[in-house]
């Protein structure tokens, strides 16, 4: 049997959603319990009370990532102390990703409101995709939705169609 | 029915099957343990390549709910739709015409060839007036359709209401079974919040179509037009599934994913009915099984067949077709498991409709503190999915039946009809 980190029911082996609370079980991290209210709305889970997203910001592991976006190389650097967002900004549907990828040509290289997302497990930084629809790359392998994936210096992120250079600062 | 189920029976190939399969499993190895595990199967059911791709005539009825509440806007909107209807049929094609309030009337026999400009005349003379008795109009459209099937014709009523039915649901539902049973299918449209989903969903099901939410008048010629779009496509009948299981291998749930998520009933006979299949309507199907006592080796779990009536192959109704589903046994527990990222993505949205099902059981069960929790849950969810309209109405209707212990009439059709359309939303990048 299984156990459903999120509601503790169990389940046969080999199920891959939790029937009550709809977790994916495959991994046993505790992905997909983002808390959210009646009250708020919006890009839920990266804030201070996600417990995934900054249990390690004094950890091991490097401090800060830097993204080089686009055929322009528009640098980004941005502190690993909570998930980091990529997506396309849509104030519209509450949709605020920290990295927002709009301006470089986000639309028209399949990059979803809702993208991807980098976060800092144990050490290791992770990206995860977030059930986009053009899909996340690491060096040209697509990723899993929900299932997250090494990144390492040197790394090619590809967004939908955008790439990305990555390096690691410790 | 079957005393050997398994015996391996490949097709002759004397005949390729019209309809074809492809099935992709969850697991390409599963654990050998004496203990239950979970696998899932996902198919997809489309015609073949080579399946002549000639339109079948149409014989359709559309049933207009004309009641006082369709007044302004709406009836005007349902008179245009039928008008472009009209222009959209072929000279084979039939069409009659029936509306009702407290009774129906039928404003245009069924006619092949039909007089257009007279048509949509008689289309423009509806006049809002009286009540809502469905079963009337539902009666007196399946008489049309009736007296004008033909072998090859695809039968169907497209049935609109704004508003409930009252004391004759149980009858409607008989009627629509009956329909399927026919070979005659339903497409049941609800407009504005005040009319029973569970009841249009449901006739929609048993006869095989597909019921529709049509939250703004604005909507309603493109409904049509998409159903009436979509009948013409159509190339094969009375689809079906058949599922013969191996002796430890148990069939726990079957969803249709795509054109939209329902469940399917599991009947006695492992018998999965689809309804009519088009050429740009493949079916995809997930199932979900249940294995005990898996001994390591290969392991044929199930085998599969298509059936339905294709009116161009008269031969091939029964085609013998089988697909073998086989899965490799393992002893060695560290193996990694890599699920296929199609079944996760499918898996994952009908995870969330059926969080829905369940709040709406809670809900009528008298359970709103269940019910609210799996709404909020649900909003995560959707959130996480991008899906950030149904979210917001999720939470809305979370919110309100926490205050008020139900839900709004028209809260509770978005997210039913909105939860089931996940897999097909026009999914804005
Ligand atoms: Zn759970």
């Amino acid at each position: 049997m299984i156990k459903c980190p999120f509601c503790q029911t169990s389940h046969v082996d080999g199920t891959l959603f939790c029937n009550e609370c709809g977790t994916y079980l495959l991994d046993d991290d505790q992905r997909g319990t983002d808390p959210l209210g009646t009250s708020e709305i919006g890009w839920v889970g990266d804030t201070a009370e996600d417990p995934v997203a900054t249990s390690d910001y004094r950890g091991t592991g490097p401090l800060a990532i830097r993204l080089s976006i686009g055929k322009h190389k528009r640098v980004v650097e941005i502190p690993l102390n909570k998930a980091i967002h990529l997506g396309r900004l849509d104030p519209a549907s509450d949709v605020f990703p920290e990295i927002d990828l709009t301006n470089d040509g986000g639309l028209e290289k399949g990059v979803s409101r809702r993208h991807a997302r980098i976060l800092k497990r144990e050490g290791i930084v992770v990206v995860e995709d977030l059930g986009s629809i053009n899909g996340t790359f690491v060096n040209g392998k697509r990723l899993a939705p929900y299932l997250p994936e090494t990144l390492s210096s040197g790394d090619t992120l590809q967004i939908g169609r955008l790439l990305i250079e990555v390096e690691l600062r410790s | 029915m079957n005393t050997s189920p398994l015996t391996p029976q490949r097709s002759t190939g004397k005949h390729s099957s019209p309809l074809s399969m492809q099935p992709i499993l969850s697991h390409a190895t599963i654990k050998a343990t004496p203990n239950e595990q979970a696998c899932y199967v996902m198919l997809e059911i489309s015609p073949s390549k080579d399946l002549p791709t000639s339109r079948l005539p149409l014989n359709l009825c559309l049933v207009l709910d004309k009641s006082t509440s369709m007044q302004g806007i709406r009836l005007q909107q349902v008179k245009e739709a039928t008008r472009q209807i009209i222009d959209f049929l072929e000279p084979e094609d039939t069409l009659s015409l029936v509306v009702f309030s407290d009774k129906a009337e039928v404003l245009l026999p069924g006619q092949k060839n039909v007089d257009k400009a007279l048509a949509k005349s008689v289309a423009s003379t509806i006049q809002p007036s009286g009540g809502t008795e469905m079963l009337q109009g539902l009666l007196a459209g399946l008489q049309e359709i009736q007296t004008n099937r033909s072998e090859m014709s695809v039968n169907h009523i497209i049935l609109l209401t704004d508003g409930r039915t009252y004391g004759d649901d149980e009858e409607c539902i008989k009627q629509a079974e009956w329909a399927g049973l026919n070979q005659i299918s339903l497409s049941t449209m609800g407009i504005g919040a005040d009319w029973n989903e569970d009841l249009l969903e449901k006739m929609a099901d048993v006869s095989g179509g597909t019921s529709t939410y049509i939250d703004t008048p604005r909507r309603i010629v493109e409904s049509f037009k998409a159903t009436v779009r979509e009948l013409s496509t159509i190339v094969a009948r009375e689809v079906s599934l058949v599922i013969e299981l191996a002796d430890n291998v148990t069939l726990h749930e079957a969803f249709q994913i795509a054109p939209h998520i329902r469940r399917l009933d599991i009947n006695d006979d492992h018998k999965l009915a689809l309804g009519p299949l088009g050429t740009n309507n493949r079916k995809i199907i997930t199932l979900e099984l249940r294995i005990s006592n898996a001994e390591p080796g290969k392991q044929q779990l199930m085998r599969l067949n298509v059936m339905g009536d294709v009116p161009t192959q008269a031969l091939n109704r029964q085609a013998d077709n089988w697909t073998d589903i086989t899965v490799n046994v393992s002893s060695d527990t560290d193996a990694e498991v890599v699920i296929p990222p199609v079944i996760i993505t499918a898996l994952g949205k009908l995870a969330i409709y059926k969080m829905q099902e369940k709040a709406m059981q809670d809900m009528a069960s008298g359970n709103i503190i269940a019910a609210t929790q799996r709404l909020e849950t649900m909003a995560t969810r959707l959130l996480n999915l991008g899906e950030t309209e149904l979210a917001r109405a999720a939470l809305l209707e979370a919110g309100r039946l926490a205050r008020t212990g139900s839900l709004s009439s028209e809260g509770r059709k978005k997210i039913r009809y909105g939860t089931r359309s996940l897999s097909i939303l026009p999914q804005e990048l």
